[in-house]
């Protein structure tokens, strides 16, 4: 059983540690802050949920506190990245791609911090 | 009785996070359950124990599509982001959520930002979420086929 576990630990680290890093290329490849926040998001999320795991099978974290921790980490994630794509949006910073509905259906548009700007194409 | 709610699940963090099954220590985290749920306000509404059993059912469910959804989502940016194209079409649909209360809209929300390729950037006063996605094409008739199921599942919990 210990093997087992141990096993699984170096798995989850092994896993965990590639995601993150991916999480850090995606950051230097991805052109704009709301493609960057996937890959930070969402893999860097998911690469601290199999670090935790990892801990949780392979030290002395007991599993209650290992479980509580990836519950929060689930939460926190996205709601991070959605306060930071949201203020991104309010202050203006330009978005690529071609289709934004939200400039289509201009809502929020008297929120906007910065004035009327316009689709930029290339970031 | 309304406390209940608020109760349980206090006791049950501290029962998780000090991981010590001993009657003292029980005794201890249901005081201080009992002490903070005192300082909080009652709840709106009466619980409708008939339908706790599907609520819990239907909150497992959830969270076990939360965390497949998080598995995939973590392997599909890091398919686009390693291969050498880097072949995204970002862009930003709105999907109207079709829940009625604030919390549903916000959890609905919560978890388009878990699933693939998506995040939600702005929810208006109607409760339309503004996403974006990755890939647009793709994502436009699959957020809107996942986002009903999750609405199922989310009344089924908050009924």
């Amino acid at each position: 059983m210990t093997t087992f576990l141990q096993i699984v630990a170096i798995v989850a680290v092994i896993a965990g540690t590639f995601f993150s890093l991916v999480g850090v290329v995606g950051y230097v490849r991805l052109p704009d802050v709301y493609t960057r926040l996937h890959a930070t998001g969402k893999v860097g999320v998911f690469g601290g949920v199999l670090l935790l795991a990892a801990a949780v099978s392979g030290t002395s974290l007991s599993i209650g506190k290992g479980l509580v921790l990836i519950a929060l980490l689930l939460i926190i994630g996205p709601v991070t990245s959605h306060a930071i794509a949201s203020a991104a949006y309010r202050v203006g910073i330009p978005m690529v791609g071609q289709r934004n509905d939200l400039q289509r259906d201009g809502a929020l548009a008297g929120q906007r911090l910065a004035g009327e700007q316009g689709q930029v194409q290339d970031g | 009785m309304h406390y209940l709610v608020v109760i349980l699940p206090l006791w049950l963090l501290y029962l998780l996070l000090t991981g010590n099954g001993e009657v003292s220590n029980l005794i201890v985290g249901l005081v201080l359950a009992v002490g903070a749920a005192a300082l909080l306000r009652p709840l709106p509404r009466p619980i409708i124990w008939r339908r706790v059993p599907g609520a819990l059912l239907a909150a497992v469910q959830y969270v076990g599509v939360l965390l497949w959804d998080l598995a995939r989502s973590g392997i599909q940016v890091t398919r686009i982001v390693l291969s050498p194209k880097l072949s995204i079409e970002p862009g930003v649909v709105a999907i109207p959520s079709g829940c009625a209360s604030e919390l549903a809209t916000a959890l609905s929300a919560h978890a388009i930002t878990v699933t693939p390729g998506e995040m939600v950037v702005e929810i208006d006063a109607d409760g339309v979420m503004y996403t974006h996605c990755l890939r647009v094409d793709a994502a436009a008739e699959y957020v809107a086929r996942a986002q009903t199921m999750r609405r199922d599942l989310l009344q089924r919990i908050f009924v």
